[in-house]
Order: C-alpha cells, then sequence, then structure tokens
C-alpha cells in the first residue's frame, strides 16, 4: 500500500521557498513606512501564500487565492493608497509598538509550541485500502439513490449506474465543487448573500453626502 | 514539509499580522496587516486538510462518497474564509473613504471620535 502523501525533496523545496517568500514580505509590509510599497509587498506575500496552496495540492484554494487576493484585493489597497494623497508621507508608527512586538512573539511562542507538542493523526492510519485509493488515485460511484457503493477504479458493472471520479488529493478541483454544492449549499448560498449586502454597504458608505435631499437646518426657516 | 513545519509558517504569519494591526498608524496598513492574519488562518486550514484524516475516513463504517470528499472540508473552509475576507476588504476601505472625506485623515489616533 502507498503512502498517502509522499513529499519529494523538490515539494520541500518549494515549500521553504514559497514561505520564505510570504514571511518575507509580510515583514516588508508591516515595516515599511511608504504605503504604496507595502501595497505592493502585500501583492507578493499573497503570491506566496498561493504557491503554499499548490505545494500543498490544494490548486483550485491556490487559483482562488491569486484571482481574489493578487488580482483584487492588492488592486483595492494600490487604488485606496492613490486616492487618498497626503498618504505618500508615510505612516508613522504608533505608540503601541514595544506591546505590540511582545504579543506577537507571544502569540507566535504559543502557536509553534502549540503546534510542535501535539499528536496530529496522520494519513497513514487510513487502513481501508479502498479509501487509500480514493484519496489518491481515484473511485467510482456504483448504484443510484441511498444504494450507493463506494469501489476501486476501474470497477464496471452493466446493470448498474457507474461514476467516475478522480482521486480527491490529485484531482482536488471537482471534488470541492462537488463538497461546495452538496455539503455546504446553505453556506454557499449565504456566502452569495454576504457579498451582494457588502457591495450595497459599500456603495451607501460612500455616496458623496452633498447630494442628500434633507434642507440645512439653518434654511429651513428662511 | 510535515504538518509542524506547515503550521509554523501560519502561525509567524498570523504573528506577523498581528503586529502589524497594533503598532501601524495608517488605517489602510492595518487593513493590510488584518489580511496577513486571514492568511496565516487560511493556511492552518488547508494543511489540516492535507496532512490529517477526516474522522469520516477513520470511522470502520461503510465507505460514502461524502466520507471521501469531507478529506477536503479544510479546502471549501478556505473558500468561504477568502469570499468573507474579499466582502470585508471592500468594506474596509469604503469606511477609510468615508472617515477621510470626514476628518482629511486615515490615521487611527484620528478616529477617537464617533461624533465629526
Amino acid at each position: 500500500m502507498m503512502a498517502i502523501m509522499e513529499v519529494s525533496t523538490l515539494t520541500t523545496i518549494a515549500f521553504w521557498a514559497a514561505s520564505a517568500m510570504t514571511l518575507g514580505f509580510a515583514v516588508i509590509v508591516v515595516t515599511q513606512r511608504d504605503v504604496f510599497r507595502a501595497a505592493i509587498a502585500l501583492a507578493g506575500s499573497f503570491l506566496g501564500v498561493g504557491i503554499l496552496y499548490f505545494v500543498l495540492s490544494a490548486e483550485f484554494v491556490g487559483v482562488v487565492q491569486i484571482l481574489v487576493y493578487v488580482g483584487a484585493i492588492s488592486v483595492l489597497m494600490a487604488f485606496a493608497v492613490m486616492f487618498i494623497q497626503d498618504i505618500a508621507s508615510g505612516s508613522r508608527p504608533a505608540q503601541g509598538r514595544l506591546v505590540g512586538a511582545v504579543a506577537a512573539v507571544l502569540i507566535f511562542a504559543a502557536l509553534a509550541f502549540t503546534a510542535y507538542n501535539t499528536e496530529w493523526s496522520s494519513m497513514d492510519e487510513i487502513t481501508d485500502p479502498v479509501a487509500v485509493t480514493a484519496l489518491t488515485e481515484g473511485f467510482v460511484e456504483v448504484g443510484t439513490g441511498d444504494d450507493i457503493v463506494i469501489e476501486a477504479p476501474g470497477f464496471v458493472d452493466d446493470e448498474q449506474v457507474v461514476i467516475p471520479n478522480g482521486g480527491v488529493f490529485v484531482d482536488s478541483t471537482g471534488s470541492v465543487g462537488v463538497l461546495l454544492v452538496r455539503e455546504y449549499m446553505l453556506a454557499f448560498e449565504i456566502i452569495g448573500l454576504l457579498l451582494v449586502a457588502s457591495l450595497i454597504g459599500g456603495l451607501l458608505l460612500m455616496r458623496d453626502p452633498v447630494t442628500t435631499d434633507e434642507p440645512e437646518k439653518g434654511s429651513a426657516s428662511v | 514539509m510535515t504538518i509542524e513545519n506547515v503550521l509554523l509558517i501560519s502561525g509567524a504569519l498570523f504573528a506577523i499580522g498581528a503586529y502589524g494591526a497594533v503598532s501601524r498608524r495608517s488605517l489602510i496598513t492595518v487593513i493590510m496587516s488584518l489580511e496577513l492574519m486571514f492568511n496565516g488562518v487560511v493556511i492552518a486550514a488547508v494543511a489540516f486538510s492535507r496532512f490529517t484524516p477526516s474522522a469520516a475516513l477513520l470511522s470502520g463504517d461503510p465507505l460514502t462518497a461524502e466520507a471521501i470528499r469531507s478529506a477536503l472540508t479544510g479546502h471549501a473552509f478556505a473558500i468561504f474564509v477568502t469570499a468573507v475576507a474579499a466582502g470585508e476588504a471592500a468594506l474596509a476601505f469604503a469606511l477609510v473613504f468615508a472617515m477621510y472625506r470626514a476628518t482629511e485623515s486615515v490615521e487611527i489616533t484620528d478616529a477617537s471620535e464617533m461624533k465629526n
């Protein structure tokens, strides 16, 4: 039985390179006084995170990360910086710098301690060979309704409906799509509602206050 | 590359974002730091999905397609968090512009009064 997730040397190198890129640009974001340079470094950090997702074999999440974060949010940040002119003078650090540094170090220490002192369950604990094959190579769903049976890829049955699927980890995009519209259907719809609400809220906040119809208090008595 | 390494990177990104969120005075850099913290959390979710088996696969019950796909719950979580973060960023910048219009400043120390 093959290990579910072998990690090759190349993957390890790519992981550390992407991590260094992410953390390096993140440090620039929080230390750079020029806000526009910070926005550019933020795009670099997001790109590093996107590469990390590809290394972790989450292709779909990686593509979403690049489209939404690198493509949209970074451009939004750059627009905000250019829209507000006096920001070019730079952002001064606040007084809470030392407190912030101590808090950040403590948070990191606690997280690192937890990560290294917890016995994480491992993929090797999965003993069912069909489950292992389903994760790495693929599986077929046989039957309809409540009587669906999972078989290894290559299974043929002329009398029943047979739906082939790719391995969940090697071909995650299709499986994520099915997961979103079956298991998390309600959350998926609510996210759409939330995006519409934030769109309308943003427009309301950005509306020019001068154009309101209400008469001024001073002129009402004239 | 083990789950510990990935969680370490995720924690480091979260801590850097936390430092930026409290140590910067410009609202725009504070929002950037918040986005970094979001990313740190999502990396952890994807790492758990990649390295640890879901409970349904370990239970020993007959295998179902739902149990197999539940191995990708972390990916679904990542997509939801990304969508929420996108909405949050749009609203946050609308607030920054509204504040800039009212006070001619985007520094958080100038935002201590509700009424201008």
